[in-house]
């Protein structure tokens, strides 16, 4: 390809038919000329150079319309050109909302149009904006289709498929984009990398701090990277990065979370946390509201001045600049210089600033009016023309002052708010301004400073200045900073307050409005939201900040009422008749930059738990499910064998989930006998005891073992998935108590295996040289021993409603102990035997046979309360109120008179409504019957008591028993 | 439609405060305005309604706008039964759209536990006539195609609660409604109005000092919800709840592709999409007692990984807001409504994260309370009473994070 034409003028046809240009090279210019990429757009090749954005490169190839917008479908063009405006949002490779004037362009990106069908330059939709307006105020939906009810669906499906920006595929199996999460503890960060922010960090890192800055843009610099101040900007940034400060470019602070900052870049979110925070956010400029002000072709100073000299794009061939100060005739003295014809510049100020820079702008030949102001645009698809006017207090047009000028060009600068979202999350409280009519942030938290135009040093010197003063006082407060250093601090703080006032700033009228009916004036682009409709709520009585804002939707959209807030307060204060300061702003919420969904979830995984065991389940293919946080072996195939095989022969399960506790010291019994309803500081060394917890208002918590190992230690199991809540409750009283003991979870690090059955005591001494004899450990004994070589806790306990024994050792080696007891023949049963065999024998599972109500007394336990402890504990006074008023209901077993099986679940009926409930039901292999158990009104709650169930509009009969289905005398346990 | 072409005040400007009122309701959301909507009905229009700030700025308006009638007390579900049926006829009653569509609430199961509880609640719902029953993954996919339901994910889903007359409502809508009808009915609503203490005499409150001036009143009803518990100190009334902050956001709008309330209790999310094309999603209930309405980040995270474990293709939809609002949370996840010990001052509090959906029903009901000064019915379980009695209704199944 011939070099000078690539660099030189890349001409193409423009949509319209126009031609455009890149401008030649422009110093500091962010496009690399000689590494020309391509992308497509609707399916178009669209040639770029690499460090364009996708909207440089579409503006560059003539694209004027960058989307159609939310309600009336009318086109819009690129406004901010900095990747915060909603006006560009695009399609890329499938992700909705990217912001095509902030994204870089990648080769091979795929790049479509949103809200827009066929395509951006003919929108069906857009008949909306042509023939509906009248019928489409804020709001209309709320007075329409009330009557007939039955249409109201018909038309939500309308509004529905008119709705939504973004298209998402219908249907996807997983995640596609793998997303980290990063966690870094520094002493500063420096939130906005302008020349303030820079300057922050710069001199923070210098005087020893670990500083690290975001930055949203793809570079460090600001505001001055395309005003000329490139050079100066990108050398601090090097100093910067020299000095040791982390630099994240791309990379928004999304919030301010009690000091606890996320910034999002790319695939990572890092979770910032620092000692202090510098925000040097800088300031967002303002459009100006007037008639049809979101034409393609009306962009805001900032953006137009990027656009040509960081993308080396021309913004337009004719311009009008309409500003409220400075930075408008700055831009137009720019654009001038760039070879952009700028036809007129309209300042509001009576004296244009009263300046050299007016003076300047009129010795270029640009045509000067002064306190004059757009009050409308022309054109269809872009701008044609302005009419420029002098206008009254009101932003009416005075009579004989309008001008119409032809442009395809309307830059606007409506002045510039301080980007303080950030500031106000942080529990600063915004005050207004009235002098340079901004909003600023005011009474910040004691951890956080500012510098930069956010805290209104808007120009170069100034802000540098305040950013290192900034920096300083974070060293400083670390306590890294030398007297000379804070001599310095002092100094700088000195030459900053004597600075000169910034220039004056206009303050625009509300909305600006020629003579005639006029185009829509748009207060909220994203919304379509205008200053009639803004009018209209007030005067319906919405007349406050946040209500006008719940009615008009002002501000709700893409962009968070960056461009649109304080324009909406403006209209509010003009239709109230209310200061502007009075009006206030809306609550700053995060996430201040909106965020994809993957970026804040991280990995895509949930942590799960595993016994040490768990590989040798899965060997035998057992059914692996959740139980709580745990991974389960559910069955090995045949649950009804396997607990037949308990019963008949002898059986092991793995209940390494048991939580388990150790509880250890002088006070450990006393503690217990608080926390459990029965008594444990009586109970005798190696021996086991079962109790139950409750919470204050009596209904049970958790339940399990207690073993005494010696005087001083006890080992208590807790359910599987209650250990956590159940550590949590023991600590806290601990605490509380302040009683001399201590907890320890040991859940994770102990293996448990239940050896049940028959032969269970013959396999046992077979493992083992200790004495297994009844007599040597009888039922609920508890004793160490060595089994198949492993140390164990052994501990007679019958769950399962068998010779039973539990054996707790190190989970490094459970598996082995597994791999022995299953080598003498035990076969392994799952969690679904284990619920069938403790369903014969009527124990409970915390969970699935009580709820959030049940009390020991109705779940038919009540002798696992000793109201005639000495120990006031946990639930006492529930208890002894529940003792003397009998329950209202109580759990029972039942068996099924047909052989069903209901669905737990499933209502136990009084009178054809609901009385009860089944808990847990199940077919018993070794009775040949179904049995369950259901909470019955107390008045069933005996033997032989018929029942009625209802299930799934089933009636199934069912007759109570209340003693346990097998071996009710536990004669078989104590064997 | 008419009133399209017409601009008028919805509700007139406040004026000074009168020095009496027969009745003053605490609290301009949703249960302060719908029990001045309803006391119209029994004549009752000397009414103040103040409002410590706009109205519908508490739980009103930060609440997912989720309604159902699914719960698992018969207590509850003839409650809320009776709330969804006056929410049906609201729009109509209000002359205001509220936009109520019914389109369906999946509540999902990924475990025997969670499917245990959802038939309970089915089979409680159908023996009271309220539309709900147990579906499997299959019909999960039809109702809502977008949804992940294979077996490749963390929490596979066993099945579903389905509740055809569930649905989202605009809650802004429901608040301008009640209010405009309150309004026209004599009520006056007071916004911008500080309740700063409460006069007691023996049994009776007598006054209620306020940042605009001080007021007699014949009734005091405090509907404050995050905040009732310290009205209720003004009153000496002592209630059994905790404050906690509940969290919710909202994506950038995108082409509707789910059209019914998707909740999993087990992941702690709930998530619709909204008329406009957002996605609104809410989490559970913070543990931790509070009255600052300060987000965290672990939520935003947490939400959005579960989400994504449903709903793959919104990992590249992007959050827009998130914010946080009160919840009053009772011990048995059951309202406290009506009487207090103190003869006039009558409460509607506890309401967890499940206020919103009782509005209706709690305004005519508390309305019938103060026009007959006998407790109704329907609400005679809620009374603060029981927990005196200990005779909870316990509805920690199906109101924990069951929107």
């Amino acid at each position: 390809m011939d070099g000078a034409a690539e660099r030189g003028a890349v001409a193409v046809a423009r949509d319209g038919g126009g031609v455009v240009t890149r401008l030649p090279p422009q110093p500091g210019e962010r496009i690399d000329r000689d590494r020309p990429i391509s992308f497509s757009f609707d399916g178009t090749a669209v040639p770029a150079y690499r460090g364009d954005t996708i909207a440089s490169a579409l503006y560059a190839n003539g694209r004027r319309i960058f989307s159609r917008s939310f309600k009336y479908h009318r086109p819009r063009g690129e406004l901010c050109g900095c990747g915060r405006c909603g006006n560009s949002l695009v399609q890329v490779d499938g992700a909705p909302g990217i912001r095509a004037c902030g994204e870089p362009v990648r080769p091979g990106m795929r790049v479509e149009h949103q809200n827009a069908w066929p395509s951006l330059e003919r929108d069906v939709m857009s008949a909306v904006d042509r023939f509906a307006g009248p019928f489409t105020p804020p709001g209309f939906y709320y007075k329409t289709f009330i009557r007939p009810r039955s249409l109201w669906p018909l038309y939500e499906k309308l509004l529905r498929r008119a709705a939504g920006l973004g298209r998402l595929a219908p249907e996807q199996d997983e995640r596609s984009w793998r997303t980290e999460y990063r966690r870094r503890h520094c002493d500063v960060l420096v939130v906005g990398g302008g020349i303030a922010g820079l300057a922050a960090a710069l001199r923070a890192a210098e005087l020893g701090a670990d500083v690290v800055l975001c930055e949203e843009d793809v570079e460090p610099g600001g505001a001055l990277l395309a005003e000329g101040g490139h050079e100066r900007a990108r050398e601090l940034a090097r100093r910067a990065a020299a000095a040791g400060v982390e630099l994240l470019a791309r990379a928004p602070a999304l919030g301010f979370f009690d000091g606890l900052v996320p910034v999002w870049q790319g695939d990572t979110l890092h979770q910032i946390r620092a000692a202090r925070h510098i925000a040097a956010t800088g300031t967002i400029e303002q459009p100006l509201v007037f008639a049809d002000n979101d034409l393609p072709g009306v962009m805001l100073s900032s953006g137009a001045v990027r656009l040509a000299t960081l993308y080396g794009v021309k913004p337009g061939e004719r311009a009008v600049v309409a500003t409220t100060g400075d930075r408008g005739l700055h831009a137009a003295l720019a654009l001038k210089r760039l070879g952009v014809d700028v036809a007129v510049v309209a300042d509001l100020r009576a004296d244009a600033g009263g300046g050299e820079l007016a003076a300047q702008v009129q010795a270029a030949g640009i045509g000067l009016r002064r306190g004059t102001t757009v009050v409308s645009a022309h054109g269809r698809a872009g701008v044609e023309a302005a009419t420029l006017a002098r206008v009254d207090a009101d932003g009416r047009a005075v009579e004989g002052t309008a001008e119409r000028v032809a442009c395809d060009l309307l830059v606007v600068s409506g002045g510039a708010a301080p980007a303080t979202s950030l500031l106000l999350q942080s529990g600063a409280r915004a005050r207004y301004d009235t002098a340079s009519g901004r909003f600023f942030a005011d009474r910040l938290p004691a951890d956080v400073h500012v510098a930069g135009a956010v805290d209104g040093h808007e120009d170069a010197d100034a802000a540098e200045l305040s950013g290192l003063a900034a920096g300083a006082e974070a060293a400083d407060a670390l306590g890294r900073i030398s007297s000379q250093d804070r001599r310095l601090l002092t100094e700088q703080r000195r030459e900053l307050a004597a600075r000169p006032e910034a220039t004056a700033v206009a303050t625009p009228p509300a909305v600006a409005r020629g003579h005639g009916r006029g185009g829509k004036a748009f207060v909220d682009l994203d919304e379509d939201v205008t200053a009639k409709d803004i009018a209209y709520a007030v005067a319906e009585g919405y007349d406050s900040i946040e209500l006008s804002k719940r009615y008009t939707t002002v501000t709700m959209g893409p962009t968070q009422g960056r461009f649109s807030q304080l324009a909406s307060i403006r209209m509010l204060a003009r239709e109230t008749r209310t200061p502007l300061g009075d009006v206030g702003l809306t609550t700053a919420r995060p996430p201040w930059s909106t965020v994809p969904m993957a970026a804040l979830a991280g990995r895509p995984f949930e942590a799960a738990k595993r016994s040490a065991v768990h590989g040798r389940h899965r060997e035998l293919r057992a059914t692996v499910r959740w139980a709580g946080d745990w991974r389960r072996a559910y069955d090995y195939g045949d649950p009804e064998g396997e607990a037949l095989a308990v019963q008949r022969d002898a059986g092991v399960i793995d209940v390494s989930t048991l939580g388990k506790l150790v509880v250890r010291g002088p006070d450990a019994g006393e503690l217990l006998d608080r926390l459990y309803t029965n008594r444990m500081s009586t109970l005798a060394p190696g021996r086991i005891r079962y109790g139950v917890m409750t919470s204050e208002a009596g209904r049970i918590t958790d339940d399990g073992t207690v073993g005494r190992i010696d005087d001083e230690t006890f080992y208590v199991t807790t359910t599987s998935s209650g250990v956590g809540a159940v550590e949590q409750q023991f600590s806290w009283w601990l605490a509380t108590w302040a009683l001399d003991a201590d907890v320890t979870d040991v859940t994770q690090g102990v293996a448990a295996i239940n050896l049940a059955g028959p032969r269970a005591r013959e396999i046992l001494s077979r493992l083992t040289d200790a004495d297994c004899s009844n007599e040597a450990i009888g039922y609920m004994d508890a004793s160490e021993a060595t089994v198949a070589g492993v140390r164990c806790l052994v501990m007679r306990i019958g769950f399962v409603g068998e010779v039973g024994y539990e054996l707790h050792c190190a989970a490094p080696h459970g598996r082995s102990l597994w791999d022995a007891i299953a080598a003498q023949g035990a076969r392994p049963f799952g969690l679904e035997p284990q619920r069938i065999l403790r369903l014969q024998k009527l124990h409970i599972l915390v969970g699935q046979d009580t709820d959030s109500e049940s009390t020991p007394y109705g779940a038919a336990m009540p002798w696992a309360v000793r109201l005639d402890k000495e120990q006031d504990f946990i639930g006492r006074w529930a208890l002894e109120h529940a003792a003397e008023h009998p329950a209202e209901a109580a759990l029972v077993g039942f068996t099924c008179l047909g052989g069903e099986v209901p669905t737990e679940g499933a209502v136990v009926l009084v009178d054809g409504m609901p009385a009860g409930q089944v808990t847990s039901a199940r077919r018993a292999p070794l009775l040949s019957t179904s049995i369950g158990m259901a909470w019955v009104p107390a008045a069933l709650a005996r033997d032989d008591a018929r029942i009625v169930i209802s299930d799934a509009g089933r009636r199934i009969a069912a007759t109570v028993t209340t003693r346990p289905f097998y071996d009710p005398e536990g004669k078989v346990l104590r064997s | 439609m008419r009133d399209l072409f017409r601009k008028r005040r919805m509700w007139r400007r406040p004026t000074e405060l009168k020095s009496s009122y027969d009745v003053v309701v605490i609290g301009g959301g949703s249960h302060g305005l719908a029990t001045a909507h309803y006391l119209r009905e029994h004549g009752i229009t000397n009414v103040a309604v103040l409002e410590k700030s706009y109205i519908g700025s508490g739980a009103a308006g930060r609440n997912t706008t989720i309604l159902r009638s699914n719960y698992k007390t018969p207590e509850g579900a003839r409650f809320y039964d009776a709330s969804v049926k006056l929410y049906e006829g609201l729009s109509r009653e209000l002359d205001f759209n509220l936009l109520f569509s019914q389109c369906g609430h999946l509540t999902l199961a990924h475990s025997d536990r969670a499917m245990f509880v959802m038939a309970n609640r089915a089979e409680v719902n159908r023996l009271q006539g309220i539309d709900s029953r147990l579906i499997g993954p299959d019909e999960v996919k039809q109702l809502a195609p977008a949804m992940y339901v294979g077996p490749d994910t963390s929490y596979p889903i066993t099945g579903a609660l389905h509740h055809p007359p569930g649905g989202i409502i605009r809650h802004d809508a429901v608040v301008w409604g009640l209010a405009r009808s309150a309004d026209a009915g004599g009520a006056e609503i007071h916004p911008y109005t500080e309740v700063l203490g409460l006069d007691r005499s023996g049994d009776r409150i007598t006054g209620v000092r306020t940042s605009r001036g001080d007021v007699r009143a014949g009734v005091v009803l405090n509907c404050t919800a995050g905040w009732s518990t310290l009205l209720c100190d003004m009153a000496g009334v002592q209630l059994p709840i905790t404050t906690h902050i509940l969290q919710a956001c909202v994506t950038e709008p995108v082409k509707p592709f789910l059209d019914v309330v998707v909740v999993s209790s087990q992941m702690h999310i709930y998530i619709s999409q909204s008329d406009r094309g957002e996605f609104v999603m809410g989490s559970e209930i913070e543990p931790w007692t509070t009255y600052r309405t300060q987000g965290t980040l672990n939520f935003l995270q947490d939400l959005t990984r579960h989400t994504l474990e449903l709903f793959p293709q919104l990992e590249h939809a992007r959050i827009l807001r998130a914010w946080a609002g009160l919840c009053d949370l009772s011990p048995d996840y059951s309202p406290i409504l009506g009487r207090t010990e103190v003869e006039n001052f009558h409460v509607s509090a506890g309401w967890g994260t499940y206020g919103f959906k009782a509005a209706p029903i709690v305004g005519k009901t508390l309305a019938e309370l103060v026009a007959t000064d006998r407790t109704p019915e329907l609400i005679a379980p809620f009374a603060l009473e029981r927990f005196y009695r200990d005779d909870l209704v316990s509805e920690l199944a199906a109101a924990a994070v069951s929107h």
